[in-house]
């Protein structure tokens, strides 16, 4: 069978497609197929003459094979230390070989490769700082999977995730009507304790324009009616678009190229609309990643950055710490042994683990701030990441995977994770649901609101003594 | 007087007193009436899975699913739902709160009618961050009145009668004196309206003297008159009491004494880190003790219309 019903090399670009695999429950249909899926080796081949570059080539070659990245992988580490998961293992064996063979590749190859591109490697891109060539096995596992893709060889979650951002231009179902409707909804909820609120839309000349991830705005909004209300508090003046606010990209886990430069460019023409001096994005870590580090090159900007300032939410979170815009009431900082957990995203990919160190500096009294072993830029992924969270298929493999992360944060003793990144914050919940190792877990958000001084201005007026309830 | 009503369940038996009334209600005041049920929480990171919130299990929420869920509400209400046709059955994936009042906002309903926290369900994982916070933030967030009803309402037959309206004279109890006043002349029953002194709020030994206890039971008189007694017009059937204690041990009391079917307070807490407030707020209070459904009204947007009006 060249392509199946389900499984096939063509891209989901309707609603009714989407919908139809979406009704392939667990994909299983969708697997079967994918026994019987044809490789298209000449295509295979022509895709990889024009697209894999000098960088890439280069790094096949000099690959010696040392076995030096083995030990920075935690997926190495946490599997017993099988020689099939050294990072430079995984990659020769299944990049390196489609290359070598010129893209004579069978079907049951293509499945392994899968298997490896999708749960042996997270794109962490932890490898990279061990490597005495710098080899960056995570950048080119991300390419491997875009060839994967192409073929059809992707998981199906993925497969749909890719779908709802050429459909939605979101990873979830949320239109334009959601997302304004969800705006409206927020800032009339919060009325009555935060007078005045707004959740402006459109707002031209912005000097922020904020974006975040469609799972806020589909389970969880109030986590954009406390981004409000801390630029509330923080007097800024900012606005989000009705088109252009989702900036994850699950079309990058999927390696979906094409829809990752859909993605990013709607994001990009929403800056072009609104002109916003700069650009803050929610708390998520690969949402980063794909709008800020890698979505410039998608989206073919010639600078490499996008058409604003873009910064992580951690930078504006540290900065209005720095300048006062948001004060912490001393009393109300965290006092009970704490842990941060490093998204590989912003913080090895952006630079940001001071940033984030900056913030806990306000946030825990000194002495409770427990790091993990390793941390910052040497951080380990929480085990959840490049998509591997929401791959059923590989759910034992994931759930292994947790267990580096669990371990280390049982070893700080902490009761609370400080986890900013989307991703990371469902993997530790994931791994306390698995393991119970009594952990909470927060981003940042709740933490600030919980301590952050309210201005005598801004809070409502009518208290007076009806506060029996 | 209630044109929408929306009814949330989980579709267990501790539901059932909450669907009688709804039901009755729906009925009683030709209300169009919406079954919700919200089944799973989404979970595992970006998968399709959900975890459904009586079981505990994963489960894919895929329209066969979905429809499995629908058939087996049908089924559960079979009876109710013969005798009062047009209801219409929603499911939602998502934190059952946030569903509760995405649905009721959708569907702009003047009537949240909730079941109350029962001792039957299943301690788990998702227990104290959602199913323990799920009527708090209903009942603090909602634009409209929310009933909640989590004891067996044997008074409710032939609708509200008997009405204790609590107050602790804030703003948002102006609204639940407004809903009082309307549903009390509506269904021609009796008003009792109530205030507690609060005791345990007062520190300093001196204010808990006998003279400036009964200097604030005056005061409170005086402003239950003032304030709300005067607003009753022609309407006679009405009663008004203050006592002193911790308000929601005298509300269950006093409602109990005149044999109330319906209680109306406000639901405004600030204040709502559960770690921060382990016994919860006044109204969750009553809502746990009291015999009767308990209403909990904070804004004026979604007050019903008198009839005579």
């Amino acid at each position: 069978m060249p392509e199946g019903i389900y499984c096939n090399k063509r891209p989901i670009t309707t609603e009714e497609e989407l919908k139809a695999l979406l009704s392939d429950t667990r994909g299983t249909k969708y697997y079967e197929e994918m026994l019987s899926l044809e490789v298209d080796r000449e295509k295979l081949w022509a895709t990889i003459q024009k697209t894999c570059k000098s960088r890439t080539k280069t790094w096949l070659d000099v690959c010696a094979r040392c076995g030096l990245c083995a030990d920075s992988c935690f997926l190495y580490l946490v599997n017993d230390c099988k020689p099939e998961q050294v990072p430079s293992y995984k990659i020769q064996s299944t990049l390196g070989e489609i290359v070598r063979r010129k893209g004579d590749v069978d079907n049951a190859f293509m499945r392994h490769a899968m298997e490896v591109a999708w749960s042996q490697c997270t794109c962490c891109n932890r490898c990279a700082m061990y490597c005495p060539h710098g080899i960056d096995m995570g950048v080119m596992m991300g390419y491997t999977r875009g060839l994967l893709y192409s073929q059809g060889f992707v998981p199906w979650e993925l497969k749909i995730g890719a779908g709802m951002h050429r459909v939605y231009r979101a990873q979830m179902d949320v239109t334009t009507e959601d997302w304004v409707e969800t705006c409206e909804w927020m800032a009339e909820e919060q009325q009555d304790d935060w007078p005045g609120l707004e959740i402006p839309v459109d707002k031209e000349d912005a000097d922020i324009m904020y974006t975040c991830n469609a799972r806020e705005p589909k389970h969880y909004p109030e986590d954009l009616a406390e981004a409000a209300i801390l630029f509330h508090i923080a007097g800024e003046n900012w606005t989000v678009p009705s088109e252009g606010w989702e900036q994850t990209s699950l079309s990058m886990f999927a390696g979906d190229w094409e829809a990752c430069k859909l993605q990013v460019e709607n994001v990009y023409a929403a800056i072009d609309r609104l002109k916003p001096k700069r650009v803050i994005g929610t708390e998520c870590g690969h949402a980063h990643r794909a709008t800020v580090i890698e979505g410039p090159f998608w989206a073919g900007r010639p600078d490499g950055q996008p058409p604003a300032p873009y910064i992580h939410y951690v930078q504006w979170v540290a900065e209005a710490l720095r300048e006062g815009k948001l004060k912490i009431d001393p009393a109300k900082r965290i006092k009970q042994p704490v842990t941060y957990q490093d998204s590989c995203n912003y913080i090895r990919n952006w630079g940001l683990a001071e940033t984030a160190r900056e913030i806990l500096s306000y946030l825990v009294e000194p002495g409770y701030l427990i790091e993990m072993t390793p941390n910052k830029e040497h951080n380990y992924c929480c085990g959840g990441g490049g998509g591997f969270n929401g791959i059923g298929k590989f759910r034992p493999q994931r759930n292994k995977a947790l267990l580096t992360k669990r371990d280390q944060i049982l070893a700080t003793g902490a009761k609370l994770v400080i986890a900013p990144c989307h991703n990371c914050w469902d993997a530790i919940r994931d791994l306390e649901e698995e393991y119970h190792i009594h952990i909470d877990w927060s981003f940042l958000k709740p933490l600030l609101l919980k301590m952050v001084i309210v201005p005598e201005h801004l809070k409502p007026k009518d208290e007076e003594e009806g506060d029996e309830e | 007087m209630f044109n929408k009503i929306l009814f949330a369940t989980t579709g267990s038996p501790e539901c059932d007193s909450a669907a009688r009334v709804a039901f009755d209600m729906a009925r009683q005041y030709g209300s169009k009436l919406t079954l919700f049920h919200v089944l799973g929480i989404p979970g595992k990171g970006d998968s399709n899975l959900v975890i459904d919130t009586r079981t505990g299990e994963e489960v894919d929420a895929d329209a066969e699913y979905l429809e499995g869920v629908a058939e087996e509400l049908r089924t559960t209400y079979a009876n109710q739902l013969e005798a009062l046709p047009g209801v219409e059955i929603e499911v939602a994936v998502g934190v059952p709160s946030r569903e509760v009042l995405r649905i009721a906002r959708a569907k702009d309903v003047d009537m949240i009618v909730l079941c109350g926290p029962s001792e039957g369900q299943q301690s788990g994982f998702y227990k104290r961050g959602v199913v323990g916070d799920n009527l708090r933030k209903v009942a603090k967030a909602a634009r409209c009145p929310v009933l909640t009803v989590s004891r067996p309402s044997a008074s409710f037959w032939g609708g509200f009668s008997n009405i204790v309206f609590a107050t602790d004279f804030s703003k948002a109890s102006e609204s639940a004196f407004q809903f009082a006043k309307t549903v009390v002349k509506a269904v021609d029953g009796e008003l009792h309206m109530f205030h507690c002194v609060d005791l345990s709020r007062f520190q300093s030994p001196i204010a808990l003297t006998q003279d400036g206890i009964e200097a604030k039971l005056a005061e409170s008189r005086r402003r239950l008159h003032h304030e709300y007694a005067t607003q009753l017009g022609d309407f006679k059937r009405y009663t008004s009491e203050v006592w002193e204690g911790t308000p929601y041990v005298e509300i269950v009391k006093f409602a109990r004494e005149r044999q109330a079917d319906l209680i109306v307070m406000a639901h405004h807490a600030r204040d709502v880190d559960p770690d921060e407030r382990p016994f919860g707020s006044t109204l969750e209070q009553v809502i746990v003790r009291a015999s009767c459904p308990v209403v909990s009204v904070n804004r004026p947007d979604k007050l019903p219309q008198a009839a005579e009006a």
